[in-house]
């Protein structure tokens, strides 16, 4: 069951630029965590807010549980919404307690026992008494994220939940926030540039680029078949190799602009090749430049028509302008 | 003030009839008017700054400047201006002692002046509430507003519960500005005959002829001050509530539908029309029929010798903020920090007991070194400099702390002396902060009654005085022209003020 429904949002500040969402669409299913991933000015954080009813879009339809919430004729202002939403910079009170933080939402105070287990599982206890700015950066985001659930929303919306926090602790956020939408069975719409948060955590991505939708699916299915390049890259570095040199490539995908079907190949995917009777994709070039990244070496490639970036294994003995073989490996 | 506390040992034969007849008038009348000012202030000054910062409707624009306009007018050019509003009661007195009794209608005609005191005080002092509480309203983070909406709450259950408790610390700072103005006025509460400590320091010294009495009542008011700053203190506990929120998201005001809007207009209108339009009117009204008795070549004079005397106090009250600014920020010291913090103090203490404490170091400095310094510009100057310090010194405080923190830091790590660093850095840099802090001494020191009252040498008049003078000898339509004239002078740099203000808040 859908509870989370868009038709067709459009929201523009200035009528003289291009709208900030234009003509959005996509649904959510009850349990859902769907994430809203794109590059900064893309729209991802206007959509939120028009779905938490922050903002008006200019046309178009927001749909919450069957309820219209956003229509020609309707607007519900955000506090009869029932979506919670968690601020970027968590907008915790400063004169309030946690404790008074957390049963600050209408109907927070209704079912004391959800509240404190929600301090349980996020292991805030023992902090009630203290004031947002004794917090970490990790604690207030905790503390954010149970006054948000504590009132039971429909809806779970975040503005970029791991943003401020280092890369140890996104870590063991990422799993605990995972623990909570699981525990609360609450559907969750969340905001984010990061594409490793999105994969760890979403169900399904909804990639967002100049205020439309470009691409709808799970992670799974946004890495392997990705609309076009801006998607593409999204999950790092992509060589697009013409779909002529690899016809039998299992995914290629036509760019709009140059009408040239290309095939999405990830650096992992090339790999040095020294048995002349293997069966993949051949090109032969050189090296133009090596960058050690510890786990790996990153590699720039040249062959006669275009330029590759290749990660080879670390220990690979890999010189500027040495020259060599490479293969393209799906299955990688 | 150490003048005032070394000459509390002086014997004082009338102390105990004072104590035993007035002194419990004096702070009743004290007590009800202080809290009758700051509750009406508090409830125009929030509530209209609520609407213009955070709601929508025709004429907001109108009203974000238009609010502050009451500043320009003095306590006790309102109190005039609404001098016959009692007399308007009399046929309601005269209807209660002839058909109750005549102890009822003394009772009422006792009663009724407090509520008409408090209403003239409140409609023109409440702007300094409606100024912090539009700026901590406009600066509070829309991202606190929204997320009490997220989480349910609607716009009367967001100002409640959210906006107002944010804005508490600015508040309460904005009411004791009130309190202090409640407790410094004198013309207001002689005028409706209201007993506070300032007329009761008056009569005793001026009247009587008491110091050492005068002087045991301004201990009792400066004892009541202190508790009054120290509860002050404690309501703004946690001021700078740690706002840690980046968020440069615009407070989006909320959208009244016609019928609200037309609440919002009467509500902005109300104080202003009670606060200015009303005793303007009136001013200009009586000044157009008693212009020709008034202005002729003495009133030019006077004209001269207020904008004379509060430019000279307020350019050397501005020159030694700033150099008590600079050299607690620049050296870093404690101990300066302290005597800075002491020295604007000042602001708080009624104008009467500054003007005994001058009095009475002007006397010391007669006997220590023959000069006559009594009666003197200079300590009536000196008098305004310790009143008004604490308005220089905040605008040019916080403007060094924004500004030049940071280069003064540079400069010295370049080599720049100190005296280099404030004449070629600082100073150019708090160019507008030194401007408005020259403004506000200036409107305040030609407002300012009881001092110049008190501290004016013989047949030195300023247009204060003059108002008073005429307003006491029932001239009070006479006095309108002089009144006029300190309104005009006091509004022109407040709408410089309000310009500055409004460009910060962008």
């Amino acid at each position: 069951m859908n509870v989370l429904t868009l038709q067709n949002v459009t929201k523009s500040y200035n009528y003289n630029e291009p709208p900030a969402v234009n003509n959005l669409s996509f649904s959510c299913q009850s349990g859902e965590v769907v994430a809203l991933i794109g590059g900064s000015g893309s729209g991802k954080t206007t959509l939120l807010r028009i779905i938490a009813g922050l903002e008006a879009p200019d046309c178009g339809e927001v749909i919450l549980n069957n309820n219209i919430l956003n229509s020609s004729t309707v607007f519900v202002a955000p506090e009869k919404r029932n979506c919670g939403l968690v601020f970027q910079e968590y907008a915790l009170f400063p004169n309030k307690t946690v404790r008074q933080n957390i049963i600050f939402g209408k109907g927070a105070t209704d079912d004391p026992s959800w509240v404190n287990e929600l301090i349980d599982i996020t292991g805030i206890t023992g902090l009630e008494q203290r004031f947002p700015h004794e917090l970490s950066g990790g604690q207030q985001q905790r503390v954010a994220l149970v006054r948000a659930l504590a009132t039971r929303p429909l809806l779970l919306l975040l503005d970029e939940p791991l943003s401020h926090l280092d890369p140890e602790l996104k870590e063991s956020v990422r799993t605990e926030l995972l623990k909570l939408f699981s525990k609360s069975k609450t559907t969750v719409v969340f905001v984010s540039h990061d594409i490793e948060d999105a994969t760890a955590m979403a169900d399904r991505m909804v990639v967002i680029h100049k205020g439309e939708a470009e691409q709808i699916g799970t992670s799974d299915e946004i890495y392997r078949n990705p609309i076009n390049k801006n998607v593409a890259r999204l999950f790092g570095k992509t060589n697009f190799i013409p779909i002529e040199l690899i016809p039998n490539a299992p995914y290629s995908f036509t760019e709009k602009e140059s009408n040239e079907k290309v095939v999405p190949v990830r650096p992992h995917q090339l790999q040095v090749i020294n048995d002349s009777t293997n069966n993949l994709p051949k090109f032969t070039g050189k090296v133009k430049s090596v960058l050690n990244h510890g786990a790996y070496k990153e590699v720039e490639f040249k062959t006669t028509q275009f330029s590759l970036t290749l990660h080879l294994p670390k220990n690979l003995s890999v010189q500027a302008d040495s020259k060599f073989t490479i293969g393209y490996n799906p299955e990688l | 003030m150490a003048e005032v506390i070394l000459h509390l040992t002086i014997p004082a034969e009338s102390w105990r009839h004072i104590r035993d007849t007035v002194l419990g008038q004096y702070i009743k009348g004290s007590l009800i008017l202080v809290f009758g000012t700051a509750t009406l202030s508090i409830l125009l000054g929030v509530s209209s700054a609520w609407l213009v910062a955070c709601c929508k409707f025709p004429g907001r624009k109108f009203f974000e400047w238009a609010l502050i306009l009451p500043l320009a007018i003095p306590t006790y050019i309102a109190a005039y201006s609404y001098f016959d509003l009692l007399d308007k009661l009399n046929p309601l007195l005269i209807w209660i002692r002839l058909n109750i009794s005549t102890e009822v209608m003394i009772l009422i005609s006792d009663v009724i002046v407090y509520p008409m005191t408090i209403i003239v005080l409140a409609s023109v002092l409440y702007p300094y509430v409606y100024l912090v509480a539009r700026a901590a309203f406009t600066q509070q983070s829309n991202q606190f507003i929204e997320a009490a909406r997220t989480l349910g709450h609607g716009p009367h259950s967001t100002f409640w519960r959210t906006a107002l408790p944010l804005a508490r610390p600015a508040i309460v700072g904005g009411v004791s500005l009130v309190i202090m103005e409640t407790l410094n006025d004198y013309g207001a509460v002689k005028h409706f005959n209201i007993p506070t400590f300032t007329t009761g320091i008056f009569r005793t010294w001026l009247s009587i002829g008491d110091l050492p009495g005068a002087l045991r009542l301004a201990a009792c008011l400066m004892v009541l001050i202190l508790f009054l700053l120290v509860l002050e203190k404690w309501l703004r506990f946690g001021a700078k509530f740690h706002n840690n929120s980046q968020s440069d998201q615009s407070f989006k005001p909320y959208e009244l539908n016609q019928k609200k809007s037309f609440l919002a207009i009467i509500c902005c209108l109300f104080p202003l029309v009670i606060g200015f339009i009303l005793p303007l009117s009136r001013l200009v009204y009586w000044a157009s029929q008693t212009v020709e008795n008034v202005f002729d070549s003495t009133f030019i004079i006077l004209t001269f010798n207020s904008i004379a005397i509060a430019a000279a106090a307020s350019f050397i009250t501005v020159m030694l903020a700033v150099f008590l600014t600079f050299t607690t920020r620049y050296f870093g010291s404690r101990t300066i920090n302290a005597t800075n913090r002491l020295a604007i103090l000042g602001y708080a203490v009624p104008g009467a007991v500054i003007a005994i404490g001058i009095l009475l170091l002007a006397k010391q400095v007669n006997q220590a070194t023959g000069w006559i310094m009594t009666g003197s510009l200079s300590m009536l100057v000196l008098a305004y400099i310790v009143r008004f310090l604490a308005v220089a010194w905040q605008p040019i405080d916080s403007g060094m702390e924004r500004h030049c923190e940071q280069i003064n830091n540079a400069s010295r790590s370049l080599g720049v002396t100190a005296i280099q660093s404030l004449t070629n850095i600082n100073i150019p840099l708090l160019r507008n902060a030194l401007v408005t802090a020259g403004l506000f001494v200036f409107v305040d020191t030609m407002k300012e009654l009881p001092l110049t009252l008190i501290l004016r040498p013989f047949n030195f008049e300023t247009l204060s005085t003059k108002t008073f003078d005429l307003a006491q000898q029932a001239q009070i339509p006479e006095s309108s022209v002089p009144a006029l004239c300190i309104i005009l002078v006091s509004l022109l740099p407040l709408i410089w003020l309000n310009l500055q203000i409004r460009n910060t808040e962008k």
